[in-house]
């Protein structure tokens, strides 16, 4: 990418969130300031599943927690349901909680190991004083079957004695508690063995269905992404590089990191190892991000324009948008 | 431990399983110890011993089972167990409130600056550098010096020695247990259930309540009863150096008072300085076996 | 270079630690209850109070007492201790009695890496057999056997009822160095008791993680002898640790010493504070317990940049 702009976003339909500029820096020592990201906008409409896909580093996450305010954003705006979140006072931010969840990178990490399974889950509901305690403990099993894990078994277990995937139904039941309107998945498989990753999946597919759920899926892998999602928006380095449906993605990948994306997935042979990326060498440094294009640094297209200039999204075909000045196939 | 596998719907990933730390002869040993001087401290009273600070001038320097004083008497004619008995109060009621309150003022400083961060972190720590840049002993040395001066014009009462004494052992806690505390909040603060929490809407201080101090809490427990330990060590000094509590109520000061007395009655020496020694080790065991219960958890986490 | 900005960066914090905590005795001592010069020569005039004020700064504020203490101890005056109408020179005191207590320091660290280093590495080659599990016990319950209940059972058993040595008593080397040895035995072996301990476990633990090493199962294997594996591949890199928390407890026994001092009547710093809180001499206690304070922060910012520079893994994980 990567560049900015903001010509994929959609002037109607039914907007739960409108992210424009966003940036977030991190101060590190005196003169050192991580940007990891800078300039992302977006929307997000009502039941969508927007995947948010790139390599490690490339701040996924930290878009995920800005827009929960966690930490406020340096730059930009954050609208989720028609309310502006970034200039919000503390109190009306703590209201919006609720309808806004985030299911967090690592599925233990993100469970308290002091707490059994029952408080873990029954905790946003003291928080928001949703019911008494025979209600409480109704919902607890109910969101636990949701998740298909046994309420019997698991209700007075600890994180620690869970594997991954397990945690991972955990965190979802928990996400689910405060009926929220969006959920931001982040990497919610990746930590998980491949054949756990298809049941987290499909659980999340139901519960997007049962609830009526809109929700942001982060992933670094474009196969996990196509079949869940219906746009998808990469990322490098803090910016944005192609939106597009999935299938349009892979069938006529316009950038030129896409297509190293593209090309590294294993699709034809699931037995075949992970090959290596295709990209060659490491991501630059978000201290000291390149010029222009911020992929120009790897991009075999890379010409004097892309250094000068930031290329801006641009609509090359319906609903496909790409930020590159030579876009693959031009 | 409950057995670990899951019936659920996926297989379970093998869960290491670990054992219980052993507990060691040393650890019941410290157990029976610490319960012995706890009772003494609480129902000494009831012994049929004279009281601690009414000489028997008959008896003078006599030797341990002496049939009206069981540990003997002191080169003045105290009785021994009723000292020891005492002294068992003071030093135990000196260095739990010392360390308790030390450790619970520490504990809300060094967790709240770890959670908060900033500024505020930046002069905790700071201020706790500073302290622990003393050594202990000379710490307390100068704040006592200072706090509990006395002279013969006015001399100092003995409840306000021992309360000087305890803010003194109390100040010298608070960064040694703060900073234990600090580091221990990072390392909790930073884990994904506490954003986890945030992001429904928990206030600072119920996260603090719930998640951090409940994580944070073994390894502060583990530091506590070692820093019982050297408030006890610290206190003995302090008597023996002559400016701790005085007249033989407390285990150091009986120390301090029979050390002249070393050639004639040496049971004045060896009885404190071993009671002081037990309890010292007791303690040291029970926090290292937290600390190895500890160290086994988060291996497992 | 970059050695220097290390150095820089650790001295600049060092350097304000020692201000600030100098200051705040400085402040401590300002609180005390009455007129500091009275309490110094209670039997003195007031004129002479007065003039051992303006002498110690103590007429003027808070600051200006800190500065003239301050500038005074950089320049190397000390100050005075005042007995009986006369006095004594600080800074002479000090060049007597701080050899002293740095002999008794490095005596006992000698004396209990002595013990440490062969019971270590025994005990961790022969890890879980009998002979490791007592020395770890009989180490663990050591470790924490507080210096002051030894050196008064030492000397109780030693002096009192054997007679071997006097209970209390200091001659220097350069007078009888027999006799010196003889009555530093019971301190040195009381303050090295803990120590021993301490180092053993160290050595035991970090020994056991190198046995377990690659390279020794290696060299093991290549027929080397066990002594020669276990000195040079297994000794050597675990030493490093050994010194580092040797040199860390430098500044931890100059507190000890201050007991032991007083319980043997050794002429060391120790025993002058002690001396000096007796006396009321409160500035030149201040002077002290300044000195320790800053030869312990001094000693732990050295040994932390040491590290630094010897230890490659915490060079480069700071670059
Ligand atoms: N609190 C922070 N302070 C400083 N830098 C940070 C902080 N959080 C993230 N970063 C940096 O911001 C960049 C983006 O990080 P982020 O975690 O968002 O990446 P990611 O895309 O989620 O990667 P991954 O796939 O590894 O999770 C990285 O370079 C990271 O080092
Ligand atoms: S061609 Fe230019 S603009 Fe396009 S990705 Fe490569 S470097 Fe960036
Ligand atoms: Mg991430």
């Amino acid at each position: 990418m990567a560049g900015s702009g903001k010509a994929h976003m959609r002037p109607e339909g039914d907007v739960v969130l409108e992210v424009n500029d966003l940036v977030v820096e991190f101060k590190l020592g005196k003169n050192q300031i991580v940007k990891a990201v800078s300039g992302v906008s977006f929307d997000l409409i009502r039941g969508e599943t927007l995947a948010v896909v790139g390599e490690s580093g490339c701040g996924k996450s930290t878009l995920g927690k800005a827009i929960l305010q966690l930490p406020k954003p340096t730059g930009g705006s954050v609208n989720f349901l028609s309310k502006e979140l970034t200039t919000m006072g503390k109190k009306e931010l703590r209201d919006m909680r609720p309808a806004m969840q985030m299911i967090f990178q690592d599925p233990v990490s993100s469970l308290d190991p002091r707490l059994p399974v029952s408080e873990v889950i029954a905790e946003p509901l003291r928080v928001w004083n949703r019911g008494n305690e025979v209600e409480i403990s109704a919902k607890i099993d109910e969101l636990l079957l949701a998740a298909n894990l046994d309420p019997a078994v698991v209700r007075d277990r600890r994180s620690y004695e869970f594997s991954g995937g397990q945690c991972q139904r955990i965190s979802i039941a928990r996400s689910l508690a405060l009926d929220p309107t969006m959920i931001i998945c982040d990497e919610p498989v990746s930590a998980l063995d491949v054949s756990v990753q298809a049941q987290i999946l499909n659980l999340l597919q139901d519960m997007k269905d049962r609830y009526g759920l809109t929700l942001i899926f982060i992933s670094h892998d474009l196969a996990v992404v196509k079949a869940v999602s219906t746009r998808v928006m990469v990322m490098y380095l803090g910016k944005v590089c192609e939106v597009a449906p999935p299938e349009e993605l892979y069938q006529n990948t316009k950038h030129h990191y896409t297509k190293a994306l593209v090309g590294s997935v294993p699709i034809p042979d699931p037995d075949r190892p992970i090959s290596g990326n295709l990209i060659q060498g490491e991501p630059p440094s978000p201290l000291n991000p390149p010029s222009g294009c911020r992929f120009r640094t790897r991009c075999p297209q890379a010409s004097d324009l892309c250094a000068q200039e930031e290329p801006q999204l641009r609509e090359v075909s319906l609903g496909h948008f790409v930020a590159c000045h030579h876009p693959v196939g031009e | 431990m409950p057995d670990n596998s899951l019936s659920s719907t996926e297989t379970a990933e093998p869960v290491v399983k670990t054992k219980k730390p052993r507990k060691t002869i040393g650890f019941y040993l410290a157990s029976a110890w610490i319960s012995l001087v706890m009772f003494l401290a609480l129902f000494g009273w009831v012994l049929p011993t004279p009281q601690w600070d009414e000489a028997s001038y008959d008896n003078l320097g006599v030797a341990p089972f002496h049939p009206s004083h069981i540990l003997g008497t002191t080169n003045d004619g105290y009785d021994m167990m009723a000292s020891i008995v005492n002294g068992a109060k003071i030093s135990i009621i000196v260095s739990l409130v010392a360390v308790l309150i030390g450790g619970g003022i520490g504990s809300f400083i060094g967790i709240t600056a770890a959670y908060f961060r900033g500024k505020y972190d930046f002069a905790v720590t700071m201020i706790f550098n500073i302290m622990l840049s003393i050594p202990n002993l000379v710490l307390s040395l100068a704040l006592l010096s200072v706090l509990a001066y006395s002279d013969e014009n006015n001399p100092a009462s003995m409840t306000r020695r021992v309360v000087v004494l305890i803010i003194s052992l109390i100040i010298v806690i608070i960064p040694i247990l703060g900073r234990i505390a600090r580091g221990s909040a990072l390392q909790w603060g930073s884990r994904e259930f506490v954003l986890a929490s945030k992001s429904m809407g928990s206030k600072n201080f119920f996260i603090i309540r719930k998640h951090i101090l409940p994580n944070v809490a073994p390894a502060i427990l583990a530091i506590g009863f070692l820093a019982v330990g050297s408030v006890i060590i610290v206190e003995g000094s302090l008597a023996l150096l002559g400016i701790g509590i005085p007249g033989g109520a407390s285990w150091g000061s009986m120390l301090a008072n029979g050390r002249g007395n070393i050639e004639y009655s040496p049971h004045e020496v060896y009885l404190p300085a071993l009671c002081i020694a037990f309890t010292v080790i007791s303690f040291n065991w029970f926090g290292d076996y937290v600390r190895v219960k500890l160290d086994k958890r988060e291996s497992k986490i | 270079m970059n050695i220097l900005r290390q150095l820089l960066r650790r001295l600049i914090p060092m350097f304000s630690i020692v201000v600030i905590a100098t200051f705040l005795l400085s402040l401590l001592m300002r609180l005390l209850p009455g007129d500091p010069a009275a309490i110094m020569i209670p039997n003195g005039s007031i004129d002479q109070q007065i003039e051992i004020a303006k002498e110690t700064g103590l007429d003027r504020g808070l600051f200006g007492y800190y500065w003239k203490w301050f500038s005074d101890v950089f320049t190397g005056d000390f100050g005075k201790y005042y007995l009986n109408g006369g006095y004594r020179d600080l800074g002479g005191v000090i060049a007597d009695t701080l050899p002293v207590t740095l002999m008794l320091i490095i005596y006992a660290q000698i004396v209990a890496l002595t013990i440490a280093i062969p019971l270590g590495l025994a005990s961790a080659y022969k890890e879980g057999k009998r002979f490791d599990r007592i020395t770890s016990t009989v180490m663990f319950t050591t470790v924490s056997f507080p210096s002051f209940a030894l050196a008064l059972i030492f000397s109780l058993i030693f002096a009192v009822n054997l007679g071997w040595v006097d209970p209390i008593g200091y001659v220097s080397p350069s007078e009888n160095l027999g006799e010196h040895l003889k009555l530093m035995i019971l301190p040195v072996m009381s303050l090295a008791f803990g120590l021993a301990s301490g180092y053993t476990r160290l050595l035991r633990t970090d020994v056991i993680a190198t046995l377990k090493d690659d390279y020794v199962t290696m060299a093991a294997s290549k027929g080397i002898s066990n002594r020669r594996v276990l000195w040079r591949h297994v000794f050597r890199p675990s030493s490093t640790t050994l010194l580092t928390s040797a040199a860390l407890n430098m500044g931890g026994l100059i507190g000890g010493t201050i007991v032991i001092e007083t319980i043997f009547v050794i002429p060391g710093i120790g025993y002058e504070i002690f001396y000096s809180i007796g006396a009321r001499q409160v500035v030149a206690m201040q002077t002290l317990i300044a000195l320790i304070s800053i030869g312990y922060v001094f000693f732990n910012t050295m040994v932390d940049l040491l590290t630094q520079i010897t230890d490659p893994r915490t060079r480069e994980r700071r670059a």
